[in-house]
């Protein structure tokens, strides 16, 4: 029997019975800890995650070159015990060059969340809260921006401004919050008629002060799924935009360029100049991809897929 | 179907007028927004040595006026159905160049999404049917491999090794248009494995979890109970309510497709509307980038209420409400 979100609760208000409130939240946070943990997938990805941003906190220390030396008479030369992925046209060290990369990509992803975040966020949660013509005003914009396919936003964006690291981040972070935005509006909007609300209400709390202490925590699951979806597109975003040369510029090496670099070289036989960097993407977003969904299904148990 | 579902289109569709003009403002306020002129990029290094012919230009195409009196002459002749002459492409009239590239995408953008579909359904209904097989395992984690695949690495990586080195297939797509059935199909394989391949892995796992929420519920149960066999309970009443909420998730992907097709026709020389726009952007073409982002716009938004419309014909819980 599939039970309504309404109906769920109230059978979880009943079951909870005396056990002190404080009591159930732990019991929850664990029980959610072990919903994840028994997601196979979701472990791996998280695993790799900590591995990747381990790599690019201490890139320093890892690379084996400088990421930027050039090496004369080391042009083209496939994987080898001295440089494990070979080196480019330049005759630089890949491996190195991709582990700084890294470090370029999961920055330019983390700070385009970051902002993602914040905008869809705060504009989210006035349009829930507030409903009216601030909801119905904010939404036809959101509209707008969904209207246009998002790649085809950030390239125009992108090639107007002066490209960089800085513009990637902030174009694909002003372009993405849309979505955001609209999925912490319908949470606003479902949890602003609770109960805990309307007495928030009634003892005269601001409504700064209700969203942030009453709506926000418990919209925070939602978020956090969010966020980490978000995660593995901004690093795709990036590297797509890299790619096409209206990213991150060389000689500041991210995996787009890396790879945007290389391909010319795929004519002659250097594969590995396309084929590392493309690996690197791929990994990275397949393992927030695992970890989100795994989040997903252990933070809101009732939605769960399988 | 009562005259209820006409009123309530005409209402959606009256409604996108507004949300259209919204859009032209924001793209338009976007790209002149931007530092830098179009006259200044199409002449490079040559600009800062002629000053008088930049402003000669600029005046020609109307740059010189302020940014609202440009939006309203721009806005003005859009709403008389013309678009302009493009700055570059030897100045074709911006429809005309749309026209030409039209179908070259619609065509392997649909390919893609039919083969996907035709791929996918199939694969999501036999893994819920057998969940947490060894089948079911392989189909999941081969939709996360087939979702996190950067598109222009897979593309790269196949012209690579099925274009050059076992040289099967055509690596670009110059001749295509003038090739016969047969050869034609050749320039098209790569491009569609590539743009179908994320579209399976989407489908599928959002089939599969459709199905599986179909199967759980007290009809089937009912229908299994009264003794009609798995394959009629299954393709009779299961599978027909599975599959309405694909319906919505088509038409969300439906609008990426096109930001999707600037890569992809950029690897495969492909003459379509994503490699239009790049090289409209990158000309700084203002005509051409404004009236493919205003098209796509337009395209999206009617497909959403479309994807409205089917859903209110084909559930029947689906009750329209302020229609009259």
């Amino acid at each position: 029997m599939q039970l309504s979100p309404a109906q769920a609760e109230k059978q979880r208000t009943v079951e909870r019975g005396s056990i002190p409130l404080e009591a159930v939240a732990k019991k929850r946070q664990w029980a959610t800890v072990r919903r994840f943990a028994e997601n196979r997938l979701a472990v791996v990805g998280l695993f790799v995650i900590i591995v990747l941003y381990a790599l690019a906190i201490f890139a320093p220390v890892i690379q084996r070159y400088p990421y930027d030396e050039i090496t004369s008479g080391m042009r083209n030369k496939p994987p080898s015990w001295d440089h494990w992925m070979g080196t480019d046209r330049n005759g630089r060290d890949v491996y190195s060059r991709i582990i700084k990369g890294g470090q370029i990509s999961l920055a330019a992803g983390f700070a385009s969340v970051v902002i993602i975040m914040t905008v869809g966020i705060s504009l989210g949660a006035m349009a829930g809260f507030f409903g009216g013509f601030v909801d119905s005003g904010l939404m036809r914009f959101t509209d707008i921006l969904l209207s246009v396919p998002l790649l085809l936003l950030l390239i125009t964006a992108a090639s107007l401004f002066e490209p960089g690291l800085r513009t990637t981040v902030i174009v694909i972070g002003l372009s993405s919050w849309p979505g955001t935005a609209r999925i912490v509006r319908g949470q606003f909007m479902q949890l602003k008629g609770q109960e805990y609300v309307t007495a928030a209400r009634a003892i005269g709390a601001t409504p700064l002060r209700i969203m942030a202490k009453h709506l926000f925590p418990n919209a925070f699951a939602v978020i956090i799924v969010q966020a980490t979806i978000w995660l593995s597109y901004a690093i795709l975003l990036e590297a797509s935009l890299s790619y096409l040369g209206l990213g991150v510029r060389i000689p500041t090496p991210s995996w787009g360029n890396v790879l945007q670099d290389g391909q010319r070289e795929l004519i002659a036989g250097a594969w590995w100049l396309t084929f590392f960097p493309g690996l690197a993407i791929f990994i990275t977003v397949l393992s927030f991809n695992l970890m989100g969904d795994g989040l997903r299904d252990a933070l809101d148990p009732r939605h769960r897929r399988r | 179907m009562d005259s209820g579902i006409w009123a309530y289109i005409a209402r959606r569709f009256l409604f996108l007028i507004p949300l259209l003009l919204g859009l032209s403002i924001v793209m338009f306020t976007l790209i002149h927004a931007a530092p830098g002129d179009p006259v200044t990029a199409m002449m490079g290094e040559r600009a800062a040595s002629n000053p008088e012919f930049v402003e000669q230009r600029q005046k020609q195409l109307g740059l010189d006026k302020p940014v609202p009196v440009q939006y309203l002459y721009w806005i003005g002749n859009i709403l008389q159905g013309d678009f302009g002459k493009a700055y570059t492409f030897n100045r074709t009239p911006v429809l005309e160049l749309i026209g030409q590239r039209f179908w070259s995408t619609v065509q392997l953008q649909f390919i893609a999404l039919l083969i996907g579909l035709m791929i996918a359904v199939p694969v999501g209904i036999v893994s819920a049917t057998r969940q947490y097989s060894k089948l079911d395992n392989v189909v999941t984690v081969s939709s996360f491999v087939g979702l996190a695949l950067p598109n222009f690495w897979l593309a790269l990586l196949l012209q690579i090794w099925i274009g050059v080195k076992l040289g099967w297939l055509p690596v670009i797509s110059t001749g295509q248009a003038s090739a016969d059935f047969p050869e034609r199909v050749k320039y098209f394989i790569l491009p569609v494995i590539v743009l179908s391949l994320p579209h399976i892995a989407y489908f599928a796992r959002f089939m599969r979890s459709s199905m599986l929420e179909v199967i759980n519920q007290d009809y089937v149960t009912v229908a299994r109970a009264k003794g009609l066999g798995p394959n009629k309970v299954l393709y009779g009443h299961a599978l027909r309510n599975a599959l309405i909420p694909m319906v919505t998730v088509i038409g969300l992907q439906l609008p990426q497709i096109l930001g999707g097709a600037v890569i992809i026709e950029q690897i495969f020389a492909w003459p379509g509307l994503g490699d239009l726009a790049f090289k409209a952007i990158g000309q700084r073409d203002y005509p051409v980038i404004l009236a493919v982002t205003l098209l796509a716009g337009a395209g999206v938004m009617i497909i959403n209420v479309l994807v409205d419309v089917v859903y209110v014909m084909i559930d029947p819980r689906v009750k329209l409400t302020g229609a009259q």
